[in-house]
C-alpha cells in the first residue's frame, strides 16, 4: 500500500536535481505511505567497479555487521575501494571478478543487502522522504535516473529492509517499486525457487524484481518482460523498474491502481498522483496521460521513448 | 507563512473576460501555494455561504478541492485538481481548466462540473443528479455506482465505464474501452466511437429518437460536437437484477432448534437439500451462525459474584460514562455507559423499528447507527446520536445527512459476512426504500461488496480525508470491520486515521446473508478483540484506537467479558430487535415479517408500535445498564475502565486457545449459577 515515483532525465549526463527531485515527488504523495521512504538512485558507472549497500544498524550490532562484511569481502578476494557508514548503512566501493549472483549470495552471509550495482544505489529506512533525506543527504545525489516510493506497512512490519524500492538480489542494478498486490506470489515464488532464485522477504514485490531479472538475464529486452509480466502477475499493479540505462512501467489489466505520467523531451515523470509531478512543475497545468490497463512502456537514457505505451498481448 | 484570509484579495479584471463580468459578480481569489487545502476549504464554504463565486490558483493537482460545498456558487480552478474534487457537493458549479484525479464530483446531488483536461478513474462515482463534462479523457470505471444525472466524456473512456451504474446517463463521444456497462441495474450509456465491448449483464440495444434529441441538446448546451448517427446505447440485460426462483416459504424452525443438536439428517438438514432441490442455487436467510463456536459464554469471572445482590443503587456507584472518537479532535460521541446500538439498515429493517431503536437509544444516552441505505427524518429526529454509515453502493449516501448526522462510518465488511456486500430481496425494495437508495424498485438488490475508491490502505486514508474536509473536521469517523484479517486490517485503522473501530464477529446477525457463508467464513467475536488488540501490541500501539466490540452479544454479561478483554465499548443489534419484539424466525429476507420488524410492507409494519416497542428496547437497555454496573461493582472496580483480562478465565480449551486465558473448567458451576441470578441464564 504505497506510493510510487520515477523520473529519468533523457539527455543530460548527471543531472544535479535527481535526489532533490524524488524526494519531492514522494514528499507530495506521502499520505498514501507515512511508514518508511526509499530511493533507488543512478549515478556514475563505477565501470568494473561495484557499489554495496548494506543495512548494518547502530551500535555494536552496527560494528560486528562491519567487520563480517570486511571479512567476507576478503575471502571473496575483492578490494575495496572506498567505504563509509551512514544511519543503519553501510557503502563499499569494491573491485571484483565475480559472477554477480554468487557473490551477492556471499554477501548476504554477512549482513543484509540492499544494492549491488555498478551505478544503482538503495537508499531506505523508515520516516518520511524528508527523514530519510537528512539522514542519508539523497538531495546531494547527482544522476540520471531513479525511483522512490513511500510505504504504508499492511502486513509486514515497519523496518527498512521492508521498505522499497527492492533490489533484484543476485542482478546488478535493477530495482522495482510497487503499488498493489500480487495474488499468484507464492505459485510464482516457488517457480522461480525452483530455478534457484533466492528471495530474501515474503513481500510480493520482491518477486516483480526478481521475475524481471530472471528474463533481463535470459537476454530479453526490458520492453519484452514487461509485456510478459502483464500476464504472468495476478492481481492488482502499477509498477516501476529501472537498470542500468532504462525505466519502465507495468500497469495492470484492472486499473485498480493509480499512475500518471508527464512526458518532455528532456525527462519523464511518472508517479502515483498528479501532485507529485506538480511538485516537480509548481503552478503549471502539466499535460500529464494516465496509461491504460493493461500497458506497459520502457525509456532509455539518450533516447527517445522505445514507443508509446503498448497493450500486453 | 501569510494564513489564507489575510492573503485573500479581489481579483483584478483578468484580460479574457469582459471586466464587466468582474464588476458584477466579483471573485474571491484563494492561492494554494500559500493556503493549506482544509483552510482553503472552510474559505470556500465561507464565500459560498454571502454567495461569492471562487477562484482557485496554483491548485497543483492538491486533492479534495470544494468538498462539502452546498452553497450555489461557482468555483473555478486555474490548474490541476487531485482526487475527489467538486465530491460530496449540492448546487455549486465548478470549472477545472487542467486534469482531475480519481473520483471527480464523488456522491454530487445537484450541480455542474466542467473538466477541460482528463479526468482519472472513478469520474461522476455515485452522483445523484450532477451534469459532468470531460473535455479529456477519462478513467476507469466511469459513472461507479452513479443513480441519476448525465456524466459526458468528449474524449475516450477507459475499462468498465457505468460499472454498477444504478441509474442516470454516460455519454461517450470518442470510444468506450472495454466491459462496458459491467454489471449494471440501470440508466443508459452512450457511445459515439467505438463500442469495444459489453460487460456481464449489458447489451447494446436500439438508440430512441427522443433520447437522441436529448443528448443533443445537452451537448448544444456545453458546446460538444457528435453525430447524431453514431450513438450506440448499452443497457442492462436483466439477467442477473433477480434471483431466477425465489425460495418457497416453509414452517420456520425456531432459531433454537435450529442452532441445536440434530440428529445426522435432522429437519434442519432435510429441509436445506429440499429447499436446494428446488431453487438450484444457495440459500438466503436472516440471523447469523448458528453453529455450536467460541463466544463469550465460553468465558467466566474469575471472582465469586455470588454476593452481587440486587441493590438497586449500584448503577449510581459505578462510572460508566464513555467518549468515544475524540483522537483526532472531532465532537466525540458521549455515551452513558459503554454501549452502542449496531448498525442495521433501513431496508433490512422497517422505518418503525428503526424509530424505536432510535428512541431507546436517546432515552438510555447511547447512539443509535443507521446501517446502510440512508437516514430517514424518523430516525434522525429519533436518535440524539447516530452514525452515518457509508458503505461501497453509496445507497442513501449523500452530504447533507452526513452534515446531520454525529458521526460517520465507513463500512468494510460485516462479521455474519465477510467479504460480502448486503442483500435486500425484492419485496423489501418498495418505491419508497428505491428512491432513498437511488436504485431501480423491484430488483433484488446485491450491493456491492467493496467501495469504488477504496481498493486499498492508500486509497482509504483519501477518503477519510475527503469525509474530514467535507464536514469540517467535527465528525468522528469510524471503520467498521468485519472479522477477516483483523491483526493485519486493525493496523490500517489506525495508520488510516480512523477515530475509532466497530468491530464485528462471525456471531453477529444479518438482514439476509448466504446461509454457508453465515455458518462457515467469519471469525468468532472473541478471536475477534484479542486478534485486534494483537495487532495493535505488534507496532506497540496498544490502546492508540478504540475499539467496540459486536457480533453476537446478548446482555451486560456479554458486555462484561467483552470490556475485560480488551474492548472500549460494544454494541448490541439483535438483542435491541428482540427487546422489541423480534420472535427469531430468521425469515427476516422474506420481507413479510410477522411483527412488524424486518419488512416493508405497510400492512406487515402496522404491526409495530412504535412507542410502545421503544420502551421496551428502553428497558432492556436499562437492564443491561444494571448488568454491567453490579458485575463491575461485584468484581470490586468503580471504573468500566477497570476491568482486565485477570477478571476472567476460560471454561473451554478452546476459548483458552483464542484468549490465552486460563483453562478453569472447575468455574464452570459457579457461571452457571451467576448467569441464573444475574443474566439470561
Amino acid at each position: 500500500m504505497c506510493g510510487i515515483a520515477g523520473l529519468l532525465f533523457k539527455n543530460s549526463d548527471y543531472h544535479s536535481g535527481l535526489g532533490r527531485s524524488l524526494i519531492d515527488m514522494l514528499d507530495g504523495c506521502q499520505h498514501r505511505g507515512p511508514d518508511s521512504t526509499g530511493f533507488a538512485l543512478y549515478g556514475p558507472s563505477q565501470r568494473g567497479r561495484l557499489v554495496l549497500r548494506f543495512l548494518v544498524g547502530e551500535g555494536r550490532g552496527a560494528e560486528k555487521a562491519i567487520s563480517r562484511i570486511r571479512s567476507v569481502l576478503s575471502e571473496q578476494q575483492a578490494r575495496i575501494d572506498e567505504e563509509y557508514n551512514v544511519g543503519g548503512h553501510f557503502r563499499v566501493k569494491v573491485s571484483v571478478d565475480h559472477d554477480i549472483r554468487a557473490f551477492s549470495y556471499a554477501m548476504e552471509q554477512a549482513a543484509q543487502v540492499f544494492s549491488i550495482g555498478e551505478s544503482l544505489e538503495i537508499i531506505k529506512d523508515v520516516g518520511g522522504a524528508h527523514d530519510v533525506d537528512a539522514l542519508y543527504r539523497v538531495h546531494e545525489f547527482e544522476g540520471t535516473h531513479g525511483l522512490g516510493h513511500v510505504r504504508l506497512a499492511t502486513e509486514s512490519d515497519v523496518k527498512p529492509e521492508a521498505a522499497h524500492p527492492f533490489w533484484a538480489t543476485g542482478f546488478s542494478d535493477v530495482a522495482i517499486v510497487h503499488n498493489g498486490q500480487i495474488t499468484n506470489y507464492w505459485k510464482m515464488r516457488r517457480r522461480l525457487e525452483r530455478r534457484d532464485f533466492e528471495f530474501r522477504t515474503d513481500n510480493d514485490s520482491e518477486l516483480i524484481a526478481v521475475y524481471l531479472a530472471e528474463k533481463l538475464s535470459e537476454g530479453v529486452s526490458l520492453d519484452e518482460a514487461l509485456e510478459t509480466s502483464i500476464q504472468d502477475l495476478d492481481g492488482t499493479f502499477s509498477f516501476l523498474v529501472s537498470t542500468m540505462d532504462e525505466i519502465g512501467y507495468a500497469k495492470d489489466k484492472l486499473a485498480a491502481k493509480p499512475m500518471i505520467m508527464y512526458e518532455t523531451e528532456n525527462l519523464v515523470a511518472i508517479a502515483s498522483e498528479e501532485v507529485s509531478l506538480n511538485r516537480l512543475f509548481p503552478g503549471r497545468a502539466l499535460d500529464t496521460h494516465e496509461p491504460p490497463p493493461g500497458t506497459y512502456a520502457t525509456w532509455r537514457r539518450d533516447n527517445r521513448p522505445v514507443g508509446p505505451n503498448r497493450r500486453a498481448a | 507563512m501569510p494564513r489564507g484570509a489575510e492573503i485573500i484579495d479581489r481579483l483584478a479584471p483578468i484580460a479574457e473576460l469582459p471586466s464587466v463580468f468582474y464588476e458584477a459578480f466579483p471573485m474571491a481569489l484563494i492561492d494554494l501555494k500559500e493556503t493549506p487545502v482544509r483552510e482553503a476549504n472552510e474559505l470556500i464554504r465561507q464565500y459560498g455561504a454571502v454567495g461569492e463565486d471562487v477562484e482557485i490558483v496554483n491548485p497543483d493537482a492538491r486533492h479534495h478541492l470544494g468538498v462539502g460545498l452546498t452553497e450555489e456558487i461557482s468555483v473555478r480552478i486555474r490548474g490541476s485538481a487531485g482526487y475527489f474534487c467538486a465530491g460530496l457537493t449540492d448546487g455549486a458549479y465548478f470549472e477545472v481548466d487542467n486534469n482531475v484525479g480519481w473520483g471527480v464530483g464523488d456522491n454530487i446531488y445537484r450541480g455542474t462540473v466542467v473538466v477541460r483536461g482528463n479526468a482519472g478513474a472513478i469520474p461522476g462515482v455515485a452522483i445523484r443528479g450532477a451534469e459532468i463534462i470531460i473535455h479529456g479523457n477519462m478513467g476507469s470505471r466511469a459513472g461507479q455506482v452513479m443513480k441519476s444525472g448525465t456524466l459526458c466524456c468528449a474524449g475516450n473512456a477507459n475499462f468498465m465505464a457505468g460499472y454498477m451504474m444504478y441509474g442516470g446517463r454516460i455519454i461517450i463521444l470518442g470510444d468506450s474501452g472495454e466491459n462496458v456497462g459491467e454489471d449494471m441495474s440501470a440508466g443508459d450509456i452512450y457511445v459515439a466511437g467505438k463500442l469495444l465491448s459489453v460487460g456481464s449483464d449489458a447489451v447494446q440495444v436500439d438508440v430512441l429518437p427522443s433520447e437522441l434529441d436529448s443528448i443533443m441538446e445537452f451537448l448544444d448546451r456545453y458546446e460538444l460536437k457528435a453525430k447524431r448517427g453514431d450513438f450506440k446505447k448499452v443497457n442492462n440485460a436483466g439477467k442477473k437484477l433477480r434471483y431466477g426462483k425465489t425460495e418457497q416459504q416453509v414452517r420456520s424452525i425456531p432459531f433454537h432448534t435450529f442452532s441445536g443438536k440434530c440428529d445426522y439428517w435432522g429437519p434442519k438438514v432435510q429441509e436445506d437439500v429440499w429447499v436446494k432441490s428446488q431453487i438450484g442455487r444457495y440459500r438466503i436467510r436472516g440471523y447469523g451462525g448458528a453453529r455450536t463456536l467460541p463466544h463469550l459464554s465460553d468465558l467466566a469471572f474469575r471472582s465469586d459474584l455470588s454476593t452481587i445482590g440486587d441493590d438497586p443503587h449500584v448503577v449510581s456507584k459505578v462510572s460508566m460514562n464513555t467518549r468515544i472518537g475524540g483522537k483526532h479532535g472531532a465532537n466525540p460521541l458521549d455515551l452513558s455507559m459503554p454501549v452502542l446500538i449496531a448498525p442495521m439498515s433501513y431496508g433490512a429493517l422497517s422505518r418503525s423499528t428503526k424509530q424505536a431503536i432510535g428512541i431507546a437509544s436517546s432515552l438510555s444516552g447511547i447512539a443509535e447507527n443507521t446501517g446502510e441505505g440512508g437516514m430517514s427524518d424518523a430516525q434522525r429526529d429519533a436518535a440524539d446520536q447516530l452514525i452515518f454509515q457509508c458503505l461501497g453502493g453509496r445507497l442513501g449516501w449523500n452530504i447533507h445527512d452526513m452534515k446531520r448526522a454525529n458521526a460517520l462510518e465507513i463500512y468494510i465488511s460485516q462479521g455474519a459476512k465477510p467479504g460480502f456486500g448486503g442483500q435486500l430481496m425484492a419485496k423489501k425494495v418498495t418505491k419508497e426504500l428505491a428512491e432513498i437508495r437511488g436504485i431501480p424498485e423491484g430488483i433484488d438488490l446485491r450491493s456491492p461488496s467493496r467501495h469504488p475508491d477504496i481498493l486499498g490502505a492508500d486509497d482509504l486514508v483519501i477518503k477519510v480525508q475527503e469525509f474530514r474536509e467535507a464536514t469540517g473536521y467535527r465528525l468522528p469517523i469510524s471503520i467498521k470491520l468485519g472479522a477477516g484479517r483483523i491483526h493485519d486490517d486493525i493496523k490500517i485503522a489506525l495508520k488510516d486515521g480512523f477515530d475509532f473501530v466497530e468491530l464485528d464477529g462471525m456471531q453477529g446477525s444479518t438482514g439476509a446473508g448466504g446461509a454457508e457463508v453465515m455458518e462457515y467464513v467469519g471469525i468468532p467475536t472473541i478471536s475477534a478483540i484479542v486478534g485486534a488488540l494483537d495487532g495493535l501490541a505488534e507496532i506497540d500501539c496498544a490502546g492508540e484506537i478504540q475499539i467496540v466490540l459486536m457480533g453476537g452479544l446478548r446482555d451486560g454479561i456479554d458486555a462484561v467479558k467483552a470490556l475485560c478483554l480488551g474492548a472500549d465499548a460494544v454494541a448490541f443489534g439483535t438483542s435491541a430487535i428482540i427487546a422489541g419484539g423480534c420472535i427469531a424466525c430468521m425469515q427476516c429476507h422474506v420481507g413479510q415479517c410477522v411483527t412488524g420488524i424486518a419488512t416493508q410492507d405497510p400492512d406487515h409494519e402496522k404491526r409495530y408500535n412504535v412507542s410502545v416497542e421503544a420502551r421496551n428496547i428502553h428497558r432492556f437497555l436499562e437492564v443491561v445498564r444494571w448488568q454491567i454496573a453490579a458485575i463491575t461493582n461485584a468484581l470490586g472496580y468503580k471504573n468500566v475502565t477497570s476491568l482486565c483480562r485477570d477478571d476472567l478465565v476460560a471454561l473451554t480449551p478452546e476459548a483458552a486457545e483464542i484468549t490465552r486465558l486460563a483453562y478453569e473448567p472447575g468455574y464452570r458451576d459457579s457461571d452457571r449459577n451467576f448467569s441464573e441470578s444475574v443474566g439470561l441464564g
